[in-house]
């Protein structure tokens, strides 16, 4: 069976984009993926295209918009996760034998599609008592802090490092560094959680090319990347009531990926994280056992997560500093992965960079720990 | 089932997972799998733990735990803020999400005692009362 490798990636600039919508930028982040990648479009076989509240066919506006349509292609709806999992559908595609080149697009045009707190379907009986994601991650923050004696300044860090990143990310939603103080200050939105603890409402696409084994040999291209795993699973149903300050969902998928790409978390040497708030990249790392359980917030507090620290965490700003357009986040942590694992990351370069891991999850159904979780590892 | 005069009946704001009974008090609905004995909520085809599919309907406690909370600031205009949400553990081994009322947001404590009760919930297409659920300190516990 074929690996499959990332020859080229397109992003737009994350934020208000509020002369455009998510066909214009999904067409954007794709024209440049294609120009990256050096490939003739010709040669694009397939795409699948990742997006949570677009409507029909947001793909295929993209394709027309960029003369391609005529290809098959799947809109994909996995929550946060979608981007990632048009990633992982690419590469199945291709690990089938099925396609040698496709192209994986991720976009979200969320400034004109809601306003304030996220919540889950009105269908979900969790909805209808009022849950809100920024609640729901609230709640785990407390118990987190119940638990392990995290502090609310060492969960404002989380916010301050990712902001920090963001501002040598010139694609990035926020540019402008911000203190714990500032955190502690923003607005509350769900006790303890401000509004600096949550990502905000986010425009933007991202793109990314992807092939086989003997079309990177036909084509040569010296800046591929490896997609060495991709890995999706959603949560299980409790049959009893679990820990909510542990991640199982992560844990279970990241074990996938490590197994597939042959390596443990001891050799990640960077990684994007689903940091929708500031407690979830806390629960991302520890169930991703990048860092021991209880331990992630005085590693923060250490430095050890800053781009330049033991093991950098969301040097792209993460979503709390980039933005989270939803389709748009998981393709876009591949961007990340790729131009980091390159060399092409600028200010914000890791140096030595050779193994990246990216990570969503999202959804949020009754019952379940979590609904799309996907880990991606790269290697240079 | 006993059929009360219809106009007058309570109307739960999600019948199937809430059971307005006929002396006002309610019930949360779930199942239980009857090979495995595993509880879930809300109400399930199929049993997770054994996958069998042989659940019966049952009607929970309503007395739990607080696991954990949030005081909600902002939400959707559904929701008038701010209000508690939290999670409360049920002796039949599940968590429920829920509103918590009848005390202060500062006196909610992870851990506390808590009872079922039946509040309004918004109101119908029609305009009628919909009653659903929050929960509240157990009554004679705490300092109320």
């Amino acid at each position: 069976m074929t690996t499959v490798h990332v020859i080229g990636v397109g992003m737009t600039r994350f934020g208000k984009h509020p002369d455009r919508d998510a066909a214009d930028l999904g067409a954007e982040a794709l024209l440049e993926a294609i120009a990256d990648s050096g490939i003739d479009p010709r040669a694009i076989e397939g795409a699948y295209c990742g997006h949570v509240f677009q409507g029909m066919v947001t793909g295929q506006r993209i394709l027309a918009q960029v003369g391609m349509a005529g290809l098959p292609l799947s809109n994909v709806e996995n929550a946060c996760s979608s981007g990632a999992t048009a990633i992982r559908e690419a590469s199945l595609a291709i690990r089938a034998g099925e396609h040698d080149v496709v192209a994986a697009i991720g976009t979200e045009h969320l400034t004109t599609r809601f306003t304030g707190a996220l919540t889950p379907d009105p269908s979900d009986p969790e909805a209808a008592v009022g849950a809100t994601m920024p609640a729901v991650y609230a709640m785990r923050a407390r118990r987190y802090m119940e638990e392990f004696g995290m502090t609310r300044e060492q969960l404002a860090l989380v916010a301050v490092k990712n902001r920090r990143h963001a501002a040598s990310n010139p694609l990035a939603h926020f540019r402008k560094e911000i203190t714990v103080e500032e955190v502690l200050e923003s607005r509350p939105i769900a006790d303890p959680l401000n509004v600096f603890d949550c990502s905000p409402v986010t425009d933007g696409a991202a793109a990314a090319i992807l092939v086989s084994d003997r079309m990177l040999k036909r084509l040569g291209n010296g800046r591929a990347v490896r997609l060495a795993a991709s890995s999706l699973f959603t949560g299980s149903v409790d049959t009893e009531p679990t820990s909510m300050t542990f991640e199982p969902l992560t844990r279970k998928t990241a074990e996938a990926a490590y197994e597939r790409a042959g390596i443990g978390p001891e050799d990640v040497g960077f990684a994007e994280v689903h940091d929708c708030f500031t407690i979830a990249e806390v629960l991302r790392v520890e169930g991703l056992g990048l860092f021991g359980q209880g331990e992630y917030p005085a590693a923060v507090e250490r430095g050890e997560a800053d781009i330049g620290g033991r093991l950098p965490i969301n040097p792209s700003g993460g979503l709390l500093g980039k933005g989270h357009p939803l389709g748009g986040t998981g393709v876009a942590q591949v961007v990340e992965l790729v131009r980091q694992l390159r060399g092409e990351a600028g200010e914000r370069q890791i140096e030595g960079a050779r193994v990246g891991l990216a990570h969503c999850r999202g959804g949020k159904a009754v019952g379940i720990e979590g609904a799309a979780c996907t880990v991606q590892v790269l290697v240079r | 089932m006993t059929v009360t005069d219809q106009t007058s009946a309570p109307i739960s704001f999600r019948p199937r997972e809430f059971e307005v009974l006929a002396d006002g008090t309610g019930r949360l609905l779930g199942s239980r799998c009857r090979g495995c004995g595993a509880p879930f909520f809300p109400v399930r085809a199929a049993c997770s733990g054994c996958l069998g599919t042989d659940l019966e309907t049952i009607r929970f406690s309503t007395t739990g735990t607080l696991y954990t909370f949030s005081v909600v600031r902002q939400s959707t205009p559904a929701f008038p803020v701010p209000y508690v949400l939290g999670y409360v553990d049920l002796p039949e081994g599940v968590r429920i999400m829920s509103q918590i009322s009848g005390c202060e947001p500062d006196d909610v404590k992870i851990g506390m005692d808590l009872e079922l009760a039946v509040e309004e919930f918004g109101t119908s297409p029609e305009g009628a009362p919909l009653l659903g659920y929050r929960f509240r300190p157990l009554a004679g516990r705490g300092d109320r």
